[in-house]
């Protein structure tokens, strides 16, 4: 078979280009690898550094979800969740963005953004649809690639102008993290964080003030517990206090300047400052200087407790801080000793001497002859309180102190004198000879006793006597009736006559008492 | 005249603007009744289907690594790669949807790609094969190019529907961009790849 026949027609001969064609088409690979090279870098470029986190629970976190944000912008994405080796904790693996690198530093924090319901507010609602997500809280510092997320979120979350303080109480109450702090009514500040002091004796408050408030944190300002409702009754009738609504739900703290402050005074961060209870409290007098003493009492001291007043002469300088009780393992001796807190700045001090201080001036009203004395302030609870007065004959009686405050030197009570006279009084009284009075008076009550028999006799006689008299009456009687009716002898002679029957009554009662009760001639009419 | 004859042998080939039969001279020659171009296969066939090919390729990477699109649910969203979608998808309960999808997006794709590959190989390479066969495969190729911009097109109309501000919104991402690079340079690949060269190198015909 041939392969080229002859075409049954002429076929003209094609025009020639001799234009050499480029074959502009392989630029379009090279562009694709351009792209695909660029998206690639641009990824890789993109990669930021890979941090862990150690989180309590991976409540709501999800791989490839869940998002970590910093003031809502997305920085990185949780890659990786993983229970840690002590099974109690679990290890999130996130990837960051590039330029996140200078913000993960060992100050910084990180939480768990979930929607929150409480009374100071909602928050975090947007995570109700899109689920939680990581907020971080950067700080500059060392770089950090490990960090433990915090199980409760930062109350600032951003950088927000203003000051911390340290707030002192004893009592948190209803407090917690995110009160507000009100400054006449208007929310300047919230507590950020509290923390139990080491001895445990009181509580710290981190407090934050916004920035434009926090000038009137100063000297002498005051911070009390605004429990936002606040009744009192006194002699101007009844009186209501309320604070905002909020304090009214979820209490507060409420502050106030002194007008003593000037606005140069206001004060550098983290200053404390005491808590106040109330209102009330923290309008009363503050005396930042105290001095404390220790007094030791070998009486008893029911009724004293801590905060006890100290009076010098009926005005308060001071209150109880403490009371202890020390046995002497050597002697066996009790002693009680109560340390004192005095307030030296209540006393004003005239004719002041410039070189002599406060416990110089103590020495030398102990010299004077000032004591302590532990005095009843009250009969019907038994409160006692410490009264201070000058005794100038009295001995200072010295303990070993170990308490590392000076000894104040103490009298015995009024009350434990009362107590002294009384227990002398009795032992006097132990001392009588009881038994031998008893017999005696015995041998008189025989005595006695004959004796009413005999007058029980005479009685018997006498009540003869008297039916005779009563015999004789009669026949007066008939003798006076024949007298004149209505004459006023005959009405004195009725009367006389009525008095007589009234003794005799009288005497039959009281002979019948005395057959009964012989014994009351001697010793007087029993009461029934 | 033999059933098995080609113009190509003949010594011939057809202008294909006027249909003017012109005697083979030169690879570059004109139809001299109407000034087009004139080829008895298409021309650099081989070459400009395996630069798109090649193209498709490179671009198919991107399509499946990065996020097709980002489904914003109250400001919050997460992007979606193609793999990604079709195990969401699985996870929600709606099998035919993800088989769809992945016959759609990764399947045909790829297999276009595979199959352009393997039809400009066997010409380059002049394996026997049955040619028959092979056509019914780049008919097929051919064919089904265009029902890949189905996500596209999903994606697209998506865009602008899901459009509710902050309650949801869809944004398309590089990958959407990427893949329908991949359907439309396959397209141009299998358009250029001239069938007849598949026939040209069998010995018995």
């Amino acid at each position: 078979m041939n392969d080229f026949i002859d075409p049954p027609f002429e076929a003209t001969d094609a025009a020639i280009n001799k234009k050499n064609e480029f074959q502009l088409i392989w630029l379009l690979p090279l562009c694709a690898l351009l792209v695909s090279a660029w998206l690639v870098y641009k990824t890789v470029s993109e990669k930021g550094p890979v941090i862990t986190i150690t989180f309590p629970s991976a409540d709501g976190l999800e791989i490839d979800k869940t998002k970590i944000k910093y003031l809502d912008v997305e920085i990185g994405k949780v890659t990786d969740i993983s229970i840690n080796k002590d099974l109690k904790s679990v290890e999130v693996t996130a990837e960051m963005d590039k330029q996140s690198g200078e913000y993960l530093t060992n100050k910084t924090q990180l939480w768990v953004v979930r929607p929150q319901i409480g009374l100071g507010g909602v928050s975090g609602l947007g995570t109700l649809m899109s689920g939680a997500y990581i907020a971080i809280k950067p700080e500059k510092g060392d770089q950090e690639r490990h960090f433990t997320g915090l199980s409760v979120p930062p109350v600032l979350e951003a950088n927000v102008q203003g000051k911390k303080f340290i707030l002192e109480t004893t009592n948190i109450g209803s407090m917690a993290p995110g009160t507000p702090i009100s400054f006449h009514g208007i929310t300047v500040g919230e507590i950020l964080d509290y923390e139990l002091a080491q001895n445990a004796d009181n509580i710290k408050l981190t407090v934050f003030v916004n920035a434009p408030y926090d000038k009137f944190i100063r000297t002498n300002t005051r911070f009390w517990i605004d429990s936002g409702i606040d009744l009192s009754t006194s002699a101007d009738g009844v009186k209501l206090r309320t604070g905002p609504l909020i304090s009214l739900l979820a209490g507060g703290i409420a502050f106030r300047t002194s007008s003593e402050d000037k606005i140069t005074d206001s004060v550098p961060e983290y200053t404390s400052f005491q808590l106040f209870e109330d209102y009330d409290q923290s309008t009363q007098v503050i005396y930042q200087r105290t001095v404390k003493v220790v007094m030791y009492f070998d009486e008893s001291v029911r009724g004293l407790n801590v905060d006890a007043p100290v009076l010098l002469r009926g005005i308060p300088v001071g209150k109880v801080t403490n009371i202890n009780l020390e046995i002497d393992g050597k002697t066996g001796e009790i002693h009680i000793p109560v340390v004192v807190e005095v307030e030296p700045d209540r006393i004003i001090v005239v004719n002041k001497q410039a070189d002599l201080t406060i416990q110089d001036n103590i020495a030398h009203l102990i010299a004077n002859g000032l004591r302590a004395q532990l005095q009843t302030g009250s009969l019907v609870t038994g409160q006692l309180f410490i009264a201070l007065d000058l005794f100038p004959q009295s001995k200072i009686v010295t303990h070993r102190n170990k308490t590392g405050y000076a000894e104040f030197p103490t009298m015995p009570g009024s009350l434990n004198k009362i107590i002294h006279s009384t227990q002398a009084f009795m032992d006097k009284i132990s001392k009588l000879p009881l038994e031998a009075m008893s017999t005696e008076i015995n041998n008189t009550l025989v005595a006695l006793q004959s004796s009413s028999k005999a007058a029980t006799k005479t009685l018997d006689a006498t009540s003869g006597t008297m039916a005779n008299v009563d015999k004789t009456m009669n026949s007066a009687q008939k003798v006076l009736s024949t007298l004149e009716p209505g004459s006023t002898t005959q009405y004195e002679l009725n009367q006389l006559l009525k008095e007589l029957t009234e003794t005799a009554s009288s005497v039959k009662q009281l002979a019948d008492y005395l057959e009964e009760h012989p014994d009351s001639l001697i010793r007087g009419k029993k009461e029934k | 005249m033999k059933a098995n004859i080609t113009a190509l042998k003949q010594g011939l080939m057809r202008c294909h603007d006027c249909g003017w039969l012109v005697k083979i001279a030169d690879k570059l020659s004109h139809c001299p009744r109407c000034d087009s171009q004139l080829h008895a296969r298409l021309p650099y066939s081989l070459q400009r289907t395996s630069a798109f090919l090649i193209s498709g390729m490179l671009l198919y990477i991107p399509a499946n690594v990065f996020p097709i699109m980002t489904v914003n649910q109250f400001g919050v969203g997460e992007p979606h790669t193609i793999a990604g979608g079709i195990i969401e998808l699985i996870d929600s309960k709606m099998v035919p949807i993800a088989l769809l999808v992945l016959v759609a997006s990764i399947l045909v794709p790829l297999f276009k790609l595979i199959g352009l590959s393997l039809l400009l190989l066997s010409v380059h390479f002049r394996w026997q094969i049955n040619a028959r066969l092979w056509t019914v495969m780049y008919r097929i190729i051919a064919f089904v190019g265009r029902w890949s911009m189905l996500d596209i097109f999903m994606i697209s109309i998506l865009v602008d529907l899901v459009n509710l501000g902050g309650v949801a919104q869809i944004i398309a991402g590089p990958a959407a961009i990427a893949f329908a690079a991949v359907v439309i340079l396959t397209m141009f690949a299998a358009k250029n790849f001239d069938p007849r060269l598949l026939w040209d190198n069998q010995e018995n015909q």
